[in-house]
């Protein structure tokens, strides 16, 4: 089956014990505002809801995210714009500019170091229904991307992908590798690998 | 994209809903190419409930100077100085504010796939995504559609979602359950000729009783309660009709129109106040143009006259009373049989929500429990967690309410502990529904290009402060309720809380500070039956200092059984101002920065992010909306001819012309023949004998095509490709003179003589 997979969504969740209030995100997205020219369009905060969107830099591309969905704090990047190139392609660059993003929030002067994300855990998600149902022929179709995807994260670390169950979810997979990662290494290993 | 969920949902999406999808999608293609001006688009837009957002003119000030957006440079825009690909707010409208779970899914889905993922209940029963792209639209609407749900008419200068109490059919105090006459009024004004021509916007209310709030209906420019009375011998229903409310700038309190409207007599009578409004209303000063101001102007008993005499010359609608049989009939079932509450286990932090957030339903044995969501935001996760609660515990009754929350109805009250446990498993069991804790705010600075100050980062902080403190507080202060906007027009309801905020901003030594203007006193109750007296501006940040003050003063000066309303009332404004004097003081940038920037946003506060706000639409006529429905329709006889479809194309080349010509007709007389003949008949009379539908050069040429057209319609013969051709052509060329004509009319170049108008009018 020929799948288009457009509008990837990819999270990856804070590591334990990181415990930066959503209000501080809220600064430093304003500070990236201002260090850019037009980039972003604004930034909504929602960290009055529970389990919700957290603070979200929206730009044109993709929003950007500290987000709290599910009740695990991470760092969501939306893309909206559709992607040129093959399924894996598209899954690689949506990967590639999540880890960046992660990598600049763990760099952010303000945070001091306080935030830091694990490597060994991804949350991919096709935000479209109409192209991407949440099922099993979905997951067949992109299985063997995901797969190559997260051999060239993980490289011969062992690791497991699942599928969400619930069908009136998104279609999104959790990519789960069996020892730890650095946000660092996972992105040399796809400069190394995809270039 | 579109098309495909066109095809996948197929013929879940009811015939009129997806005609009218496509044709927005054949209007978007049109602007695309030009063939639509931007400010009949724009107005086009809103009435499909695509509305504008802050920066969407793609200028964002960062705090230190103005960005130019990165935004797809197009050139292309989607309004008045409004980008195309900006991001905007889109509105749903919820008549009553009545949900199933199917509807509550489907409204997840949305949110994540178009927005960002979270639903906004609004102050009128609404539901709002934001950052949302116009491309997205159609799809957007299919889905909808697919449920039952219309965007149509949610903004734009049309009747707005119909409201209504939250506890109709199942509240103590009713008089009798409002939902069918909300349903029916919200069926038969959505679309409705009559409807179409108005200089602003028309809101209209229903409510069970007059005592308690849950209708506002003393705020609506329409607005019902329910009465019945007794005549020989047979009780009769009928409504206690206000028009004439609003809130805004100019706060205005609904004028009693009728003590007892019979039943059958209510939508003729909205009918014909619609009819009134659209003639005589105010089209061009936007900030007069509600129908408040025409009924001040006119009088109440001059406007009831002239809407008596425009009811009688309604022709009957079967519509008007087909839908009565309905109101006698059970409106919702419950799931489970109703079982009081009789000493079950009881989890942890139960009976605080219980006591705030239960309400007895008058049917033994139920309640309606309402779900706090702050500032009327839900995750999808939560909606589709609340659809499962609904499926589980009630028959899917479900309402959003005008204080942002959800209400659940007819729950089993021995269900409650365990529904309880199912709403805090997805964080929705928040208590003090109705309490000060439960502030409602509109988007503000957040997102609505009106908004000065920030309405909702104040009421997170309010929200914030108050619930850490809830338990120590006294059950008086308790009871009252803050309301906050972003701007003077009002759409977080601050005339009508007992503690009102909305933004201003002032200039304090160069600099621009935002500040909230304080209203203390209004009334909530008695269907927002008293509007708040304003005391000052207050800077932002002293606000919360504002809440404390008054509150504290309140409880330690109050007497007994004191209501905050008469307390204001009884120590006066001076006094009142003088309590709050040192705190309206500014200090110096220097000394406290923070007071130059706004509640959750870290930017040095300016006014630059404001815009021309979309909520008083676009005045475009009726005319110039059917001018533009020609220009959609010749482009669809287009695709016609393109297709092979030759007599489909000639059709439809035809009724584009006789669309422009009741267009014109529309410039001179309300009523326009209901058909093609009377139509070209009357275009004859009004602008071809008149020569006022005349060409310097080509004479009548141009005319001379409708009635040609006409002819070949009554004598159909074989259309070959070259007749559909001509008739395409000289259709093109008199939806281009119909232009002109109008264009001529507007200018006052030309004048329609008044004896044919008289006669247009008397027939």
């Amino acid at each position: 089956m020929t799948m288009e997979v457009q509008r990837v969504n990819v999270k990856f969740f804070a590591a334990a014990g990181c415990g930066v209030a959503l209000d501080s995100f809220v600064r430093v997205f304003n500070s990236w505002i201002q260090g850019t020219d037009g980039e972003y369009y604004d930034l909504a905060d929602y960290g009055h809801v529970p389990a919700g969107p957290g603070v979200v830099l929206v730009a044109d591309e993709a929003n950007i995210s500290i987000d709290n969905n599910g009740d695990r704090l991470g760092l969501l990047y939306s893309r909206k714009r559709p992607l040129d190139g093959t399924n894996r392609e598209k899954l690689v660059a949506s990967v590639a500019a999540a880890l960046d993003y992660c990598r600049r929030i763990e760099e952010e002067p303000a945070l001091d170091g306080r935030m830091r994300f694990r490597g060994d855990e991804a949350l991919i998600i096709v935000n479209d229904r109409l192209f991407a149902p949440n099922n099993e022929e979905t997951f067949s179709a992109l299985k063997p991307e995901i797969e190559a995807l997260a051999k060239t994260l993980y490289g011969g670390t062992s690791f497991t992908i699942e599928r969400e169950q619930e069908p009136r979810k998104r279609f999104a997979v959790h990519i789960k590798a069996s020892a730890p990662f650095s946000i660092k290494t996972l992105l040399e290993s796809l400069r190394k690998n995809v270039n | 994209m579109n098309t495909n969920w066109k095809a996948k949902l197929g013929d879940r999406i009811p015939v009129d809903l997806g005609r009218e999808i496509d044709i927005f999608e054949t209007q978007m293609e049109l602007r695309k190419q030009g063939k639509i001006d931007e400010r009949v688009f724009a107005e086009t837009r809103l009435r499909r409930g695509i509305y504008g957002q802050r920066y969407d003119n793609s200028q964002r000030h960062d705090g230190e100077k103005i960005q130019k957006l990165k935004i797809a440079a197009t050139g292309l825009t989607k309004g008045p100085d409004t980008v195309w690909d900006a991001p905007g707010m889109m509105r749903i409208k919820v008549p009553f504010g009545g949900l199933n779970a199917e509807q509550m899914e489907t409204l997840a889905d949305l949110s994540e796939e178009y927005s960002d993922g979270i639903s906004h209940v609004t102050t009128r029963q609404d539901i709002q995504y934001h950052f949302v792209h116009i491309e997205d639209t159609p799809a957007l609407m299919r889905r909808l559609a697919a449920v039952g749900i219309t965007t149509r008419e949610a903004c734009g200068n049309v009747v707005r979602n119909v409201t209504a109490c939250p506890l109709a059919g199942i509240c103590r105090d009713e008089t009798f359950d409002v939902t069918p006459y909300a349903k029916a009024s919200s069926k038969f004004l959505l679309g409705h000729p009559d409807t179409q021509d108005f200089g602003r916007k028309f809101k209209l209310a229903f409510s069970g009783c007059a005592q308690h709030p849950c209708g506002l209906t003393s705020m609506h420019d329409m607005g019902a309660i329910a009465r019945s009375r007794t005549e020989d011998g047979v009780e009769r229903r009928g409504f206690e009709l206000y028009v004439g409310g609003g809130l805004g700038a100019v706060p205005y309190k609904a004028q009693l129109f009728d003590d007892f409207l019979p039943e059958e007599e209510l939508l003729p009578t909205a009918q014909a106040i619609a009819r009134v409004f659209a003639r005589l209303g105010e089209k061009r000063n936007r900030a007069r143009a509600r129908i408040k101001f025409l009924i001040a102007n006119l009088g109440i008993d001059k406007f009831r006259q002239m809407v008596d005499e425009e009811r009688r010359k309604l022709t009957d609608d079967p519509r008007w009373t087909s839908y009565l049989p309905e109101t006698r009939e059970p409106g919702e079932t419950p799931l489970k049989t109703g079982i009081a509450l009789n000493g079950a286990e009881r989890p942890e932090g139960f009976d605080a929500w219980y006591a705030t957030n239960v309400y007895r339903q008058r049917q033994p044995g139920y309640v309606a429990t309402t779900i706090t969501l702050p500032l009327g935001d839900i995750t999808a996760e939560q909606l589709r967690g609340l659809a499962d609660v609904a499926r589980r515990f009630v028959n899917e009754t479900v309402r959003t309410t005008v204080d942002q929350n959800i209400l659940l109805r007819w729950v089993s009250e021995t269900d409650l502990p365990e529904l309880y446990r199912a709403l805090k498993k997805i964080g929705l069991a928040a208590p003090n529904a109705g309490t000060i804790v439960d502030v409602t705010s509109c988007p503000g600075t957040d997102t609505c290009k009106l908004g000065i100050a920030s309405s909702r980062g104040l009421a997170k902080e309010l929200r914030q402060r108050l619930s850490e403190k809830s338990f120590e507080l006294d059950q008086a202060v308790k009871d009252l309720r803050i309301k906050v906007s972003g701007c003077f027009n009002s759409c977080g309801q601050h005339h009508i809380a007992d503690i009102g905020f909305y933004g201003i901003s002032r200039n304090i030594d160069g600099y621009t500070v935002p500040h909230f203007q304080v209203m203390l006193g209004g009334k909530f109750r008695d269907n927002a039956g008293a509007y708040g007296l304003a005391i000052g501006a207050v800077p932002s940040k002293r606000i919360p200092d504002v809440v404390t003050r008054v509150t504290d003063r309140y409880v330690a000066a109050r007497q007994k059984g004191e209501s905050f309303q008469d307390f204001i009332g009884r120590i006066g404004k001076k006094e009142t101002k003088a309590m709050l004097e040192d705190l309206m003081k500014v200090p110096p940038h220097e000394q406290a920065p923070s007071y130059y920037s706004d509640w959750g946003d870290p930017r040095e506060f300016t006014l630059t992010g404001m815009g021309v706000g979309e909520c008083a639409g676009e005045v475009v006529s009726a005319a110039q909306f059917t001018l533009a429905a020609c220009e959609r329709e010749i482009f669809e006889a287009q695709i016609r001819f393109d297709a092979g479809d030759l007599p489909g194309a000639a059709t439809m080349a035809y009724g584009a012309m006789v669309h422009a010509a009741e267009a014109l007709i529309k410039t001179q007389n309300y009523d326009v023949p209901r058909d093609d003949e009377g139509i070209v008949a009357e275009f004859r009379r009004l602008f071809c004998d008149t020569q006022v539908f005349y060409d310097k050069y080509m004479g009548t040429t141009f005319a001379d095509y409708i009635f040609k057209a006409r002819d070949a319609m009554q004598h159909a013969g074989d259309i070959d490709k070259a007749v559909a051709l001509q008739r395409l052509q000289e259709a093109q060329l008199f939806i281009d003179a119909a232009h002109s004509c109008y264009n001529k009319l507007i200018a006052g170049a030309v004048v329609v003589p008044a004896p044919a108008v008289a006669e247009a009018r008397s027939a």
